[in-house]
């Protein structure tokens, strides 16, 4: 069998890993125009203060790849034959599939703000190795960024342009820091924490204009205040889409939405056509909206769920309860379940550390828990899922909280110190 | 990227094995040079070499050492005193600075705490106060194999019934037990110089130590022959004064045994302990001889395999970035653990507690549990493993 991977990300690597294990005969290539190897998109901003080399971000020696016989083609597929089962590469040659799989990933959103087409330098995104080598090239020229977007991504940019002193504006359009995922207290001093970092955190603050200089390169932004930024960066981290832009342009295509559409078995409308990964739009019947899945554990499940299914599996992809974590600068992040996703004025028991960054977000409807927001200490989140699983009440998983710390030895967060507070659930936004 | 400024060069350079990394090197070197170089020692030939530049000779080291270290009396001053002062020096400002940058961290607190303690107390002050009161100069804090010459015939002679009892005690039961239920960190990460000064000092240079398999499988072998080495010289100490054997000066059995002892102490307690594990710092990391060469590692960490000590993985929260294995002094590619969901206690880990310091998403954990976790012997294997049969759920062996 011919197997044949478009993209090098986590989802198209495993997937290349199952199918190897799978069938010791197979051919397995993988084709991708972002670098050589797989690379650990998470670890960019490693990368960018120089805690890492670009080698380290790669997760696994290089002799992987030959010893188990998957091979790695550098290049962009820009077109595809599906009738002639071929895929067309930008050097022009051509690649036979038997099966064919779409790991393409995610590209950053990007707005038609006043002034972008005359950009001809100093915009960056921090999604790609490309983007990375941007962002160090225009660093030493900039004294002044402005970063667009409160989000995840933006605020690592934000922590690495700081770490090579670049005096930088967090333009969030929201009420407060990122409303998707925090409540507002918890956003409040996580604010803080960055304006202690010496951010200057616009909040409810949009760009409206860009303003380039002579030769083009980014020279200030006009905010919706009527304030102008004098900036030489200028960085665009207004979310990520599924990346299905050059696949639009193929001739022959698999069935795209906002992503490539596929079904529980992700596979595409077209048969042995199959996608995974942030790419990946998946449909359920008799459900109205798909899901898209835009985290790095989706991604690896995913790729090893069409691995298998290549196979003639069928296995069905079934997202789990929602887990993840993150770091705000120094304070640690942990999320199970529904937070801003739980219902509108949801009961929520909020434990706050007077004077530190600290707390718990305990949501539940009044009967069982249903989520949790943990910040500034560590968790266990599989403890935490096990009480959603369970139906714990509130009162019975606050008075256990203990026993899902995950904090290093000595460093337990002190619990019986926190404020106790019952709120409803503040959703101010959207 | 690094920063910009002089600054940033120079922390970077001397980080990543640029020039100021290798002159640093050499500095080390000629430093130990000339502290080994005693009289009639072999090292004094080379430490000549920088004598006869200096105009100085091989007993100048001690009078340095009287110079520098005038608050104490003479007669207990020398060059090993001017080492062992400049050790717990650097150990103590390595040590401030380590527990100010992981001032969020209690564990790295403790611990850093402890083994500046330990450095002042065990490896610098109580020696010396025995020396004064005319004392055998005793180093409680190091046993054997690590502290070979605690198992000589005369060196248990020479000293006092409480101490070679405490000796023995100490290497053949405290040790083993202390390992069992807390791992070989309570000693490579808590007690021991070598480890104190990397993990204080070497602190810039822990992320040079070299994570790939090849090096994993070499240090399997070479940890392990040391390991031999020590046992066998040991035991050509001891059988030669046993009751009844009689070493006659002159026979090929003489010979043979007094050279493998003194090889043994030349290349490895004076070169590859003494000398090489600091100097090579800014060019191989700061665990060089603890992880390719300590017979004490390879001897704990062998107990370390059956006892509690383990690091957690918490499941499918790991984003591959790779930091831990980075920061990780030993070498240990602790992300392909961590992408494989795999909990995991290595013999090498000496439990200085950096990767779940350094990780992001604070995956994970050191622990003392009763339960096992199952165990990679080799990368192929982890890598294999991780992937294997996982498809709805990767991994799910925690
Ligand atoms: C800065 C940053 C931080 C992040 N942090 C986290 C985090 O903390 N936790 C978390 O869960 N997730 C995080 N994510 C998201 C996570 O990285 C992604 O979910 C994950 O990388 C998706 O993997 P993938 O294999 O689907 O796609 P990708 O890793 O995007 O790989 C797709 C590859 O395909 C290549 N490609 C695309 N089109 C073509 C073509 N036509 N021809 C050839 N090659 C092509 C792309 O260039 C790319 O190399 C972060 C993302 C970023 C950018
Ligand atoms: S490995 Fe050996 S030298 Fe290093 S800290 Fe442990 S016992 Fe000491
Ligand atoms: S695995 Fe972790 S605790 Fe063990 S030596 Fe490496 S960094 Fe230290
Ligand atoms: S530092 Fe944490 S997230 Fe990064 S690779 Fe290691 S365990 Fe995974």
């Amino acid at each position: 069998m011919n197997i044949v991977i478009i993209g090098n990300g986590v989802a198209g690597i495993t997937c290349a890993q199952v199918a190897r294990q799978r069938d010791a005969d197979a051919r397995i290539t993988v084709v991708s125009g972002e670098t050589d190897y797989f690379f650990s998109r998470t670890a960019l901003m490693y990368s960018y203060m120089d805690l890492m080399s670009r080698r380290d971000l790669e997760p696994m020696e290089r002799s992987v790849y030959r010893k188990q016989r998957i091979d790695l083609v550098r290049d962009w597929v820009v077109d595809m034959d599906a009738s002639a089962s071929t895929v067309k590469l930008g050097s022009g040659s051509t690649l036979p599939y038997d099966k064919l799989v779409f790991a393409v990933g995610a590209s950053p959103n990007m707005f038609p703000w006043k002034g972008a087409d005359q950009i001809k330098d100093g915009k960056v995104h921090f999604v790609s190795m490309q983007d990375l080598d941007d962002c160090e090239r225009l660093t030493k020229t900039s004294k002044q960024a402005v970063v667009v977007g409160g989000g995840l991504i933006g605020i690592e940019l934000v922590e690495c342009l700081l770490h090579h002193g670049v005096k930088t504006t967090f333009l969030i359009r929201e009420p407060y820091y990122w409303p998707m995922a925090l409540g507002r207290e918890e956003a409040d001093y996580v604010t803080e924490h960055m304006r202690h970092h010496g951010v200057d955190v616009r909040l409810e603050e949009e760009m409206t204009q860009i303003q380039v200089d002579a030769a083009g390169r980014v020279s200030g932004v006009v905010t919706n205040t009527g304030e102008t930024l004098p900036c030489q960066m200028l960085g665009i981290a207004a979310g990520v889409k599924p990346n299905v832009e050059r696949i639009k342009a193929f001739a022959d295509a698999p069935e795209l939405g906002r992503g490539i559409k596929v079904g529980p078995t992700l596979e595409t409308n077209l048969p042995g056509v199959f996608a995974c990964g942030d790419c990946a739009e998946i449909h359920y019947p008799g459900q109205e909206r798909p899901l898209t899945e835009l985290i790095w554990y989706s991604a690896k499940r995913q790729g090893a769920l069409v691995g298998g299914n290549l196979f003639g599996d069928a296995a069905e992809y079934a997202p789990p309860l929602f887990f993840n974590s993150s770091k705000f600068f120094e304070v640690e992040y942990t999320t199970v379940g529904s937070v801003m996703d739980a219902p509108d004025n949801a009961p929520t028991l909020y434990r706050k550390l007077p004077g530190k960054y600290m707390s718990q977000r305990i949501v539940h409807d009044g009967e069982r828990v249903i989520g949790f927001n943990m910040l500034g200490s560590r968790w266990n989140h599989e403890i935490l899922e096990r009480w959603i699983h369970e139906r714990r009440s509130a009162e019975w998983v606050e008075k256990n909280l203990r026993s899902a710390q995950y904090d290093v030895e000595f460093g337990r967060a002190p619990l019986h110190k926190h404020d106790v507070q019952a709120m409803p659930l503040n959703k101010e936004w959207p | 990227m690094r920063r910009q400024n002089a600054a940033g060069w120079l922390l970077h350079d001397v980080k990543n094995r640029g020039v100021t990394a290798w002159l640093l090197f050499a500095a080390l070197t000629i430093f130990y040079i000339l502290i080994y170089g005693y009289r009639g020692g072999a090292m004094e030939p080379i430490a000549n070499v920088f004598h006869g530049l200096m105009g100085t000779t091989s007993s100048s080291p001690d009078q340095w050492a009287k110079t520098l270290i005038f608050f104490l009396p003479e007669n207990l001053v020398d060059r090993w005193t001017l080492y062992g002062f400049l050790y717990s020096v650097a150990v103590c400002t390595g040590g401030g600075w380590v527990i100010w940058k992981y001032r969020h961290n209690r564990y790295q607190i403790v611990r850093t705490s402890v083994v500046i303690f330990v450095q002042v107390a065990f490896g610098f002050s109580i020696p010396h106060i025995l020396k004064f009161f005319q004392q055998p100069d005793y180093y409680f804090s190091y046993f054997w194999p690590l502290k070979f010459e605690y198992f000589q015939p005369s060196y248990i002679a020479s000293h006092p019934g409480w101490l070679v009892f405490y000796t023995f005690a100490g290497s053949l039961v405290l040790v083993p037990v202390m390992t069992v239920l807390f791992g070989k960190r309570w000693y490579c990460s808590w007690v021991c110089g070598c480890g104190g000064l990397a993990n204080t000092f070497g602190e810039p240079w822990r992320h040079l130590s070299t994570k790939s398999s090849w090096s994993w499988k070499f240090e399997k072998v070479s940890i392990h022959t040391v390991l031999a080495l020590s046992v066998v010289t040991t035991a050509m100490w001891i059988v030669p004064s046993l009751p009844g054997v009689n070493l006659v000066e002159g026979t090929t059995a003489y010979a043979v045994i007094t050279w493998v002892r003194s090889a043994y102490a030349l290349v490895v307690v004076t070169v590859l302990c003494g000398m090489a594990g600091t100097a090579l710092y800014p060019i191989g990391g700061t665990r060089v001889w603890c992880r390719f060469a300590c017979p004490m590692a390879a001897m704990i960490g062998l107990m370390q395999k059956f006892g509690r000590y383990r690091i957690r993985v918490k499941r499918d929260m790991c984003i591959s970035c790779g930091m831990c294995s980075k920061y990780c002094e030993m070498g240990i590619d602790v992300r392909a653990y961590a992408q494989a969901n795999f909990s995991f206690t290595r013999a090498s880990c000496v439990g200085c507690g950096l990767c779940a310091e350094v990780c992001p998403r604070g995956v994970l954990r050191l622990e003392n549990v009763s339960r096992k976790d199952p165990q990679e012997l080799n990368m192929t294997a982890l890598v294999d493993e991780s992937w294997k049969g996982q498809h709805s759920s990767v991994g799910s062996r925690t």
